[in-house]
């Protein structure tokens, strides 16, 4: 569903930030993306859903190159960045029609989605708001809301868990292995090692833009916790 | 506190103009863009400089030397004040940095001084801009005494402090009155819009009787100048009095009016300004949704429908941008109430009316579109345009279509005003609805050509977009360029069939607007 081949970006001013990238996420694998700040998580991130340009190497989404294809590929991903900055001039219920139009998902199937997803994660309420009148964790709910409303094949999240409550992490959690179940493949950032030893079948550790490990979660953390996979991989990258 | 004012007004500085990114940016693209826009900002200083050298040896050759330091007091306290008008409100009240600031040990005093001083500094460079050579032309020609020069540097130092606190105080009433309304946005937008006719209503009045007394009394031309400075600014005439006849008791008034108004308004506002944030900050929740059938669009409706929502959000991105527009209408209710001649007396450019009407409107029109904003107000939100499945052509047809939108009812009442008071033969009809509708299209999407690829997404006060960015700095040029040019032709070439010129800037702008549009199946993160 997602393969990154040798990816490279360097800011201007010369920081590589990511270094020669490559890793594959298959349909039905909820893929964690670790590093500590400043690792290159972020703009590996960006450089897949199109905020960012690169230098080198190649994105594919479902076979189709970003750069080349990039609207097909838009239109069957997903992303909800770490900081939730949405159109706060809009209502609840304006911004997920404007999404649903966006990805053009019929009348019925949006009705049904908003409802469902906006009960579960308790903002059915509040969808007539504005959203400037949001908290943090009920903006990044509409987030998550608005990126599922077109059940999108590749799902791409930055720090997802960042600011929202335990009640609907665990909904988040269950969204993300219900999405998986029906084939597609979720890629996310994160600093919360349980989580992702928890939540992911496949992890890559990533740091100073270079990937340092790459496997099966239950493989890399046969005879250790993650926390300790991390600290190894990190310790011996600064001992270089 | 003042090292507080101090703190605050150098971080509102950093940010101002993208100053503090021009320090520290390793992208050699964004230094040379903004050394390109140093070189225009400069060009633009070069410009004025030498129109207030003109008019200041004019006012001496013509034996009005006297009037110099008023007539130049005058013009910089008016440009102060119209151009903080519409800033003052949301500078003073900027919320999200009175969140941040309050929870600091900062007293309210040094946050409403800080962000005074912030347009009180960037107001007395224009001030010195304006005055300094006037005072060198003055002094080069008059030779005056040295008491001269203290007092006009003296007085430039206080000079932007009573139209900005004049201006502050309408921006403190508006967001005062607006605050307590549940459709804060909208209220403000009317009342500002509101004031701002009445104020261009009052001084087309005066406008008017100045014209008829210049040409009644030609040898009492100082006279009449005095007295309507005088009825204008009256602080005006008080620098003049100390500056020409060196008298300390006028300066004293000057300077006495100036800090004591101001002083008075800090302290009447420091006793509402927590309660007016706070007003500003709440919001009405209702919290009851009900699901009733949504109703399903194409993108680009979507795109277009949510420019619209986000342009009437802002109080700031509307007054500013619909200013062209409105002018258009008053000076249509002008030509109907008064007839052309009149107005072309109180413009003071014979025949204007008459030969250039159309050349008029498209100016005003192309003054300041929305669109010149309209990619850098998405600001951190920019982040949904790049990664939506759109095209850069839904994007065009979201931002310019509202940009005609809301242009298209003011175009319609002007012309249908127009023509109902010109009845013009068919060809000066077609020119008057073809060419200001070429106008306001091109002006739309030459803004939007601009603002992509003079874009700025990092700030934290929409009048930072709005008011001091490169892409509208860029956009009025344009627009007067493309209006101005041919108008000097007409003025320039009275024999030439006007109608020959309004066929070739039509083509010519089209042909713009044709060029701009290739490229627009390009994905949005291209921009």
């Amino acid at each position: 569903m997602l393969e990154i081949k040798n990816l490279t970006k360097t800011y201007k001013g010369g920081k590589r930030a990511v270094d020669n990238l490559s890793i594959v996420v298959h349909p039905g694998d909820i893929y964690g993306f670790i590093g500590h700040n400043g690792a290159g998580k972020t703009t590996t991130i960006k450089s897949i859903v199109g905020i960012h340009d690169f230098d080198q190497g190649q994105i594919l989404v479902n076979g189709m190159d970003v750069r080349t294809q990039a609207l097909e590929c838009k239109k069957i991903m997903a992303f909800i960045p770490d900081n939730p900055d949405i159109y706060e001039y809009l209502t609840g219920i304006q911004y997920l029609n404007f999404m649903a139009d966006i990805y053009q998902v019929s009348r019925k199937a949006r009705e049904e989605r908003i409802r469902s997803e906006a009960e579960s994660f308790g903002i059915f309420p509040v969808l007539g708001d504005l959203v400037s009148t949001y908290s943090h964790g009920m903006r990044q709910k509409l987030a998550i809301i608005g990126a599922l409303i077109h059940d999108p094949k590749l799902l791409v999240l930055d720090e997802p868990f960042v600011g929202l409550d335990p009640e609907a992490s665990l909904i988040l959690k269950g969204k993300m292995h219900e999405l998986c179940g029906k084939g597609s493949a979720i890629f996310f950032s994160t600093h919360v090692l349980e989580v992702a030893e928890k939540l992911c079948n496949r992890i890559a550790v990533i740091s100073q833009g270079k990937l340092m490990v790459e496997g099966d979660t239950k493989e890399l953390t046969r005879d250790k916790s993650l926390e300790d996979v991390f600290m190894e991989v990190i310790g011996h990258d600064k001992a270089d | 506190m003042t090292r507080q004012i101090r703190l605050l007004t150098k971080v509102s500085f950093l940010g101002l103009f993208g100053w503090n990114e021009f320090r520290f940016t390793k992208d050699r693209k964004k230094k040379t863009k903004y050394c390109l826009m140093g070189l225009l900002w400069l060009l633009v200083i070069v410009m004025m400089v030498a129109y207030v050298c003109a008019a200041s040896y004019g006012l001496v050759f013509m034996g009005m030397g006297r009037f110099v330091p008023a007539v130049l007091v005058m013009s910089v306290s008016l440009v102060v004040f119209f151009f903080t008008l519409f800033k003052a409100g949301p500078v003073l009240f900027e919320r999200r940095t009175y969140e941040k600031q309050i929870s600091l040990p900062i007293t309210i005093r040094a946050i409403i001084i800080s962000r005074f001083f912030s347009m009180y500094l960037t107001n007395m460079l224009l001030g010195m801009l304006v005055m300094l050579p006037g005072m060198a032309v003055y002094g080069i020609m008059e030779r005056p005494g040295l008491i001269f020069y203290v007092y006009g540097i003296v007085a430039i130092l206080f000079l932007p402090l009573l139209p900005l606190t004049a201006a502050s105080i309408l921006g403190a009433l508006i967001t005062g009155i607006s605050s307590r309304w549940r459709r804060k946005n909208l209220v403000s937008i009317l009342l500002s819009l509101i004031l701002v006719c009445v104020i261009l209503m009052g001084s087309f009045r005066m406008g008017g009787m100045q014209e008829d007394q210049l040409a009644a009394m030609v040898q009492e031309l100082a006279l009449v100048l005095e007295n309507q400075i005088m009825a204008a600014w009256p602080p005006a005439i008080w620098v003049m009095e100390a500056m020409a006849y060196e008298r300390t008791d006028m300066l004293l008034l000057f300077l006495g009016v100036s800090a004591g108004v101001f002083v008075v308004f800090l302290e009447v506002l420091r006793h509402f300004y927590s309660n007016i944030c706070s007003l500003l900050s709440s919001h009405e929740t209702k919290g009851n949704y009900r699901m009733r059938q949504l109703e399903v669009k194409s993108v680009r409706r979507s795109m277009l429908e949510r420019e619209l929502r986000h342009y009437f959000s802002s109080t700031v991105y509307v007054t500013n941008t619909v200013m062209g527009e409105l002018l258009m209408v008053i000076l249509a209710v002008a030509v109907l109430v008064m007839g052309s001649g009149s107005v072309e007396k109180m413009m003071g450019i014979p025949g204007i009316v008459e030969r250039a009407l159309p050349l008029l409107l498209g100016f005003l029109a192309v003054m300041m579109p929305m669109t010149s904003c309209s990619i850098s107000m998405e600001g951190k939100q920019w982040w949904m345009m790049q990664t939506l499945p759109i095209t850069k052509r839904d994007l065009v047809w979201g931002k310019t279509g509202a940009c005609l939108l809301v242009a298209f009812p003011f175009y319609l009442v002007s012309e249908v005003l127009l023509l109902a008071a010109l009845k013009p033969d068919f060809i000066n009809g077609l020119c008057l609805v073809a060419v200001p509708a070429v106008y306001i299209v091109f002006g739309a999407r030459a803004g939007l050509a601009i603002n992509e690829r003079l874009p700025i997404f990092e700030w934290d006060n929409e009048v930072r977009v709005v008011k001091q960015s490169a892409s509208t700095m860029v956009s009025l040029l344009a627009g007067a360029v493309a209006a101005l040019v041919p108008l000097g032709v007409l003025v320039a070439m009275p024999e030439l069939p006007a109608h020959i010129v309004y066929a070739v800037v039509v083509c010519v702008l089209a042909a713009g607007i044709w060029i701009m549009e290739a490229g627009g199946k390009k994905a949005v993160s291209d921009i």
